[in-house]
Parts: structure tokens; sequence; C-alpha cells
């Protein structure tokens, strides 16, 4: 392949004007652009993608995040929502009180803003379906697994929400109440709900031992073959 | 004890020119990002990858490049006489900083400034080309990661017995201090070397022949882990088709 | 991946799953993680095991050398404990992972070390003398939760498969020398009968979890080390981690143990029984 008719994309490289793959995996050809996409890697962010993140630092005016990227991705003070709901400029006592809306170890669901030049992502939560992650549990798993949808917030069937982070991380909690804003740390949830709960995140985690694409219909068919077992008796 | 018997075999029944039993697979832990294990004769290594991930330490960060870490140890029993430590004695910080410049060429580091790669590879059991071996192991490891690289690392021992050269040395054969031996890796589609090591002492006029068979060495080892590597993505792209 | 503090809501739906008997992953308050052990894949040793669960991997190695005795145990053997957490994969530890390490180390010695689990008498060559030392060596490649236990069913695999050569004591002109066997027929067994495995009981609210994952470990307002063998005695107890405990409390913990003991127990011994059996070719780290 020579550069006259083909452009460089992501996984390549160029040596003595020769396009060559720099990592293992599939060719991607869109148009004249070249990528090779490798097997597994982490997160490389986009804009406009779901992401689940943690915590991980309370800094000035912005909040550092973990959402298995080469780096820490920010949440800029300015890109969350005023609790209330208020529209204004941010002033010294919102600072203040940063630690108070989120702190080290929350989780939260946000959308990518924008990516800086040297690859790390701003994201932003300025919508009413993003926001701070309370009552559920967290699931792990290889970023190329996640399916890109137009929606990657579900209200399964089964009775349970899950949230399917382009980064890999997925977030199930039981299903969300009318009143979902107002979650407290308070337990409300049934033994049923969590059992549901349960079920999915051995379900998600099989599928991706297999190294199988997840998206929603995945799930739902795991759940259902899942249910001639009990919960207690999954493999994990 | 004769390393090349008089039919022209080893002691383990290879031709001079033959290297040993050579079996990997890649993504053998289920948490890191990327991680190998390989088989070279009896010696066996485990290589895991963790990264590029956000630098910890402000004082690593670069900002127009990934800084590597390497971490070389062997387990306590994967010698014939038990080790007492696995890492940390002078040879394994070595030989850890050896690896560290070694993957920093081959490495597109440019790509992932201000991040950190962890580079961690444990000898499980020992018999000879442990070094090789763990070249290898990384390689595949940072492949399963999905690290961008110049080209595959591959890595072999050679040495020379009575004016024969033979490659993929063991630990019995090792052991003959009087013969040289030469750890030798490259970049195979270029032949570019990469490390060159040499123990013992060496006839100048030998030198051009050892070198090749180490270069012939490492081509042969290049084969089978560019097969693994190829079955391991059409693996991964027959279930995702699937799906 | 996941960082090492976890958000309030995320431990209270954890302590309120257990309070209600369903786990994170649908798990009872008793349940085991399902695991794979794997006898006899490093050749270089005189027995080991690998255990494998999700997020965890431990191998273990146990070399047998002649050397001197324990100064206080003159008359028998002794083993040594050696575990290496060196992989990066295991940086979610609290603190040095030197200290982790020793810890561990002393905590196995402890519990191991001693005529009660092993019969140590039956390693001894020369009295005084010469000694059969085991060195048992833990490599942790990976961790996610619980890692006594693990390390400690490996342990014990790895005893049951170790092999220790025939020695015979030629007396010659008043030197005593040894000759080691290279016969397989002469290798001696050891007895795994009185061997325990340590059950780590973590108080989570107000109830009792065994093999607790690092999310439930981060919940945990106590910790007691509970050494179970399989006639279902109590061999060794230790209490670790922050937090005091009721002398009840200690009590339905180690209730707790025993009950989630006994499956462990059984189902390890059949395990190992089925692979000496069935005499197939290791898969080591080349199996699924």
């Amino acid at each position: 392949m020579t550069i006259f008719h083909s452009c460089r994309g992501h996984g390549t490289y160029l040596q003595d004007n020769k396009l060559k793959a720099s990592v293992a995996g599939f060719v991607e050809k869109v148009g004249k652009l070249i990528c090779v996409k490798p097997v597994k890697s982490r997160y490389n962010g986009e804009v406009g993608d779901v992401v689940v993140g943690i915590i991980t630092e309370v800094g000035q005016r912005r909040w550092k995040v973990d959402t298995y990227s080469r780096l820490d991705s920010l949440l800029m003070l300015s890109a969350v929502n005023l609790p209330g709901g208020e529209l204004r400029r941010r002033s010294e006592k919102d600072e203040l009180m940063m630690r108070q809306h989120l702190t080290e170890g929350d989780l939260i669901s946000a959308e990518v803003q924008s990516v800086h030049g040297d690859g790390s992502l701003a994201l932003h939560t300025r919508s009413l379906k993003y926001g701070k992650l309370i009552q559920g549990t967290l699931v792990t798993v290889a970023p190329a697994l996640i399916k890109r949808c137009k929606t990657h917030f579900h209200n399964l069937e089964c009775g349970a929400s899950i949230i399917l982070g382009n980064n890999g991380y997925i977030w199930i909690s039981p299903l969300l109440k009318e009143d979902a804003e107002n979650q407290t740390t308070k337990s409300d949830t049934s033994t049923l709900e969590r059992e549901i709960v349960a079920r999915l995140r051995n379900c998600i985690m099989a599928l991706a031992e297999r190294q199988m694409l997840l998206y929603d219909t995945s799930i739902t068919y795991t759940y259902e073959a899942s249910l001639n077992y009990q919960v207690s008796q999954h493999k994990k | 004890m004769e390393i090349i018997s008089p039919e022209g075999l080893r002691i383990d029944g290879r031709r001079p020119e033959e290297i040993r039993r050579f079996n990997c697979r890649l993504g053998v832990l289920s948490r890191a990002d990327g991680s190998a294990y390989l088989e070279q004769g009896n010696t066996k290594a485990l290589a895991s990858i963790n990264g590029p991930h956000q630098a910890g330490d402000k004082a690593k960060i670069k900002h127009d490049r990934v800084h590597i870490n390497f971490q070389y140890s062997m387990a306590t029993f994967s010698t014939n006489e038990r080790r007492n430590r696995p890492k940390g004695d002078k040879r394994s910080i070595d030989i850890s900083q050896l690896m560290r410049e070694i993957f920093q060429s081959a490495i597109l580091t440019d790509l992932y400034p201000k991040s950190q790669i962890d580079i961690h590879v444990q000898i499980l059991q020992a018999d000879g080309g442990n070094y090789s071996a763990c070249i290898n192991a990384a390689t595949l490891a940072l492949m399963d990661a999905g690290v961008p690289m110049k080209d595959f690392i591959c890595s072999c021992t050679a040495s020379l017995v009575d004016s024969k050269t033979i490659i993929d040395v063991n630990n019995s054969e090792e052991l003959h201090f009087s013969n040289p031996l030469l750890t030798l890796a490259i970049l195979p589609t270029s032949e570019e070397i990469i490390l060159c090591q040499m123990k013992s002492r060496l006839h100048a006029d030998h030198l051009e022949d050892i070198l090749k068979a180490g270069i012939k060495g490492c081509k042969d080892i290049y084969e089978i882990m560019h097969r693994e590597v190829l079955n391991h993505v059409r693996e991964a792209a027959a279930v995702m088709n699937a799906t | 991946m996941s960082s090492s503090t976890l958000s309030e809501g995320r431990k209270q739906f954890i302590v309120d799953g257990v309070t209600q008997d369903c786990r994170a992953d649908g798990r009872r308050c008793i349940d085991f993680r399902r695991f794979q052990i794997e006898t006899g894949i490093v050749s270089n040793t005189n027995g080991s095991a690998r255990l494998r669960q999700y997020g965890t991997d431990v191998l273990v190695g146990i070399k047998a050398e002649i050397g001197q005795p324990k100064q206080e145990r003159s008359n028998t053997g002794h083993l040594e404990f050696y575990v290496d957490c060196s992989s990066y994969n295991t940086t979610e530890i609290d603190g040095h992972i030197g200290d982790f390490t020793t810890q561990l180390t002393k905590s196995l010695e402890r519990i191991y070390d001693s005529e009660n689990v092993l019969d140590l008498k039956s390693l001894t060559i020369i009295a005084g003398e010469q000694v059969w030392v085991l060195y048992i060596d833990a490599v942790v490649l990976e961790c996610c939760g619980n890692l006594l236990d693990c390390i400690s069913i490996a342990v014990k695999a790895a005893l049951y498969n170790t092999r220790i050569p025939g020695v015979s004591v030629n007396d010659e002109e008043g030197v005593l020398e040894l000759e080691i066997s290279d016969d397989p027929n002469d290798e001696k067994k050891l007895s795994i009968d009185k061997v325990p495995v340590i059950v780590s009981c973590n108080k989570i609210g107000h109830r009792y979890v065994v093999d607790a994952t690092q999310e439930e470990e981060c919940c945990s307002s106590g910790r007691l080390l509970i050494a179970v063998n399989d006639r279902n005695n109590i061999c060794s107890l230790q209490k670790s981690g922050t937090g005091s405990l009721d002398p009840s409390t200690i009590f339905e913990m180690i209730e707790t143990a025993r009950q989630a003991a006994v499956p462990l127990n059984q189902e390890l011994l059949q395990t190992l029984k089925r692979e000496e059996r069935s005499n197939n070719d290791k898969c080591g780290f080349f199996a699924n």
C-alpha cells in the first residue's frame, strides 16, 4: 500500500513510504481512510459517547474521572448541573461545595464533550439522564465488546435498568422509579430485584468471557436462558 | 559430556539449527489489559501488561511520550536450586532496565504522552534462554493489550560449539562456560537488531556465523508467534461476527 | 481497573445485599466462588498447584531440600513459606506490597508449620542434623479479593501433589552420607488428612460472608481468619483488619466458617483424587 491512495488512520504508521499496521486486529476501510482496530485496548473516547466513570480526585473547579482510558478524564465544574437546576456562573461557594456534590469513589454517567489534544476526554453531565449513580452494581468489560447503539440506557423487561458505557463500564441497577432524581442512599431494593441484578451481572460477565458483543438484545436472551438455573448456582 | 554427538544431535535430540518446541497463548489472565504465556522447551514465561494508563508518579510523566515500567522476576521455584529472591536483586534490576530500553524503541511511544505502561514478566520455569522467553512473552502480551508497536520483537540465543553454531540454547548447554552465548533480539521484518548481548569469548571470524544463526532462530520464532497472533485475531473476529 | 475506594451508595448496596443473603453475584453468604484447580504443572518442583477463579490466579510450587532442622525442633522437618505478589495487577492492595506479602507469609507459617498439620517427623533423615525442608512458594499472578483463602487451597493441593524422594543413609567410616534415590517408586506422598484450608470470614453489616470479593472487603468491619480441616476442626484463628468484634460475633463467625468449609474441603479432595486418577495431559496455562 502506498500513501497516494490511502490515508493513515489509527493503528497504522508510515515507514519508508509504506503503510504498516502497528497493532494486531481488524482492518477497517472507510473510503480512503485505513484503520486497524485492535482486538482489545483501552477506551478511546469519541465525542458523544456515553460513559460510566469513577471519580478519582476532586480538584480546582474540576473532577478527575477514571474511564478506563489511557489518561484520566476531566469533568469541569461548569459541565455539571447545579443542584436545584439553576443556570448561573459558578461561584467560589460552588467550588467549596464540590466535594459534597461528587467525591472520590462516586460513580457517574456522563457524555464525552470533547477530546483534548493529548487524548484526554472532557465529560459533561448537563442533561437529566446523566449524573451520580447510587444503588447498583458495576461490571467492567473490555470496551471493544460494547456495541455502539442509538441509546445506551436501557430499562430491560426483566425488571432492571442498565447503562452500557462505551468505555466498558456497565452499571446495573434496579428499575428506576418515577422520582429517580431523589435517589437517596437509603435502601429500598427488594430481594427479588437484587436477584435480577445479580443474574444480569453474571450473564454479562459470561458474555464478556466469551468475547461476545454486549447490547440489550444479547443480554436479554442470555438472561432468559439463565432463568433455568438458580442465581446462587451460577459459575461466578 | 558432548554438546553435539557424533551423529550431529544435541543432548535433547535436536539438530544444531533447530529451536525448541515453542507454544504460546494470548490473553491468559482475566483482568490484565494484556497477557501472554509461552513455553520455549522447558522455559516457561508469563507476561502481563497494565496500561497505557495515567502516569501515577508526577516525576514519571513525560509530556511527549509514554513511560514504560518493566519488572522482570523469576519465581523462587523456577530454577533447579531454589532462589531466595524473585526480584530486587541486582541482576533482575539490570535486566529490567535493559528490557525497558528495548521496548522503548519498539513501542510507538509518542502516541501516548503523559501515560504509563507497566510490563511484568515472570519466569515460572527456567531452562535456558530466560531473557529470550521474557522478550517474546512481553511482545505477545503487548499485542494482546493493543499497544501499537513498530514490529514484533523476537529473541533467540545462539552459541558456538566446535566451530558449529547451535541455536536456542537450553540450560545444560548454557552451563558450559567456555562456549560463547549470544542473546539476540530483532525486529523480524527489517532484520534490525535491537538487542545483542554476548557472554564469554568469541573469535571475531565467527561473529558473522553466530549472528546469522541467531537471526535465523529469531525468524523461526517469529513465524510461530505471528501465526498464533493471527489465530487469536481470527477467533475473536469469528465470535464478533456471529453476534 | 476499578479504584479501591467505593462510594457510599455502592457500599450501602453491598451491605443491604448481604443482609438479604443475596450478594452482588447472587451468592449466599456462605457460598464460595467456583474455582478450578490443577496440580503438577511446574516440573521443576516436588509438587505444584494452580488455583484459578475469575480475577484471581495463584500458583504454588513446593521444593523439598535437605537442610538443617530448626533449633527448637531438631527432630522434625519444617516448612518455609514465601508469597510473591510482584505483579502490577495486584496494585489495588492498600499499603506497601512488601508488608502485605510478609503478613501473608507469616500467617501461613503460623498455621501450616506444625506437627498437628503435617507429619513433620517423617521428614527427618538424620535426627538433629539433616531433615527435609519444604519450601512452599506462592506466586500471585492476579488477585480479586480473598487472597489468603485462595493461597491456602492451592497450598493444600500442592501438598497433595508433593512427592518426596527416598533417601538412604550410608555410614562410611563414621561419616554419614546421604544418597537421594532417583527411583519414582521410592517417592513418599504426604498425608493431607489434617491439612486445613483458611476460610476468611468478613463482617458486613450484621452478617458474615465468606470468600469476599474486593468490593466486599472494602465494606468489611472486621475479619476473622479461621483454618478448618477435613474433620471440621479449627486449627487456627486470627483476627485481622480494623474494627473490633464482639465475643459472641466470633463464635458465630466460627460457625459460619465451619459450615462453609465442609463443601469446600469435600469438593477439593474429590477434584484432587479425580485429577490423580485421570492422568490427563496437564493443560496448565493453555486451558481456557
